[in-house]
């Protein structure tokens, strides 16, 4: 079993045949996050995706584990060259659809990051709040993040 | 954009022990593995191995008083560790944000296409 996991949940005024598409075909993948995308979207399907442009792109494994059109999308990434795609060398993204009035329900979960290094620091983040002296360091964080941003 | 996760340094925060040592060296402005030691359920052995977790990944920094070394959270280490757990949620919010906004266009263009098609051939 996976631990540390994040959950997003949302509505979207699309059908679910719309909206499989553009969370699972390359062409529309890479229209909301890396700026490559080459993978078969169907299970088994392995690939990679890259980030930053053209001259200097870094690339990054992904391998597709289950495609049922219009219900279930799930991958793997950041596994190592040379090794399968496997719990506890990959993050495991599942994106499942259901049909929610005209548009559909749309959940994310993002799981596999290292067991410990994920659910103690996320431990650590919610006790974050009720420690006095954690509070003093938490306002630097916007801040702080801009900045990393800037830089990345 | 991809986000790294360094998971040294939240292996480092990960253990109890070493956040609650965190904790106190913040509350107090600083502390030795003594000091600690008598505020813990732990050896002052085991404290100081614990620093040693926590000064290798850049999370306190030491400096000598008398024959004990003086232990100090570093700030900007602490929040990079704290800001890469926020970056990950953030991140994924950014990306459903424009899945949402693509998906609705596609809708939309198909729905004013189906409606266009309609009209023809009434």
């Amino acid at each position: 079993m996976e631990h540390g996991t994040i959950e997003r949940e949302l509505h979207i005024d699309a059908s679910p045949e719309v909206v499989f598409g553009v969370v699972s075909n390359p062409e529309h993948v890479r229209e909301w996050w890396p700026d490559e995308a080459e993978y078969p979207p169907v299970p088994g399907g392995e690939g990679r995706i890259g980030f930053g442009d053209a001259a200097e792109r870094t690339w990054v494994r992904f391998t597709v584990v289950d495609a049922v059109p219009h219900r279930l999308f799930s991958f793997r990434w950041t596994h190592a060259d040379g090794e399968a795609a496997a719990p506890g060398n990959s993050m495991l993204v599942v994106f499942e659809l259901e049909p929610a009035g005209s548009g559909t329900r749309l959940r994310m979960t993002e799981s596999g990051f290292r067991e410990r290094g994920w659910d103690e620091a996320k431990v650590a983040f919610e006790h974050a709040d009720h420690v006095t002296g954690w509070d003093f360091y938490l306002p630097r964080l916007p801040g702080y993040a801009a900045q990393v941003a800037a830089n990345a | 954009m991809s986000t790294q996760v360094d998971d040294d340094l939240w292996s480092a925060i990960g253990d109890p022990t070493r956040r609650r040592m965190l904790d106190l060296l913040l509350s107090e402005g600083g502390g030795t593995a003594t000091s600690l030691s008598e505020r813990l359920p732990v050896t002052r052995q085991a404290v100081a191995k614990h620093l040693v977790v926590l000064d290798r990944v850049g999370l306190v920094h030491a400096t000598a008083i008398g024959r004990e070394r003086q232990f100090r959270v570093d700030p900007e280490q602490l929040a990079r560790a704290v800001a890469q757990l926020a970056d990950v949620g953030a991140a994924w919010d950014a990306r459903l944000h424009r899945i949402r906004r693509i998906a609705e266009q596609i809708q939309r263009r198909a729905d004013e296409n189906g409606q266009q098609s309609t009209e023809k051939e009434q």
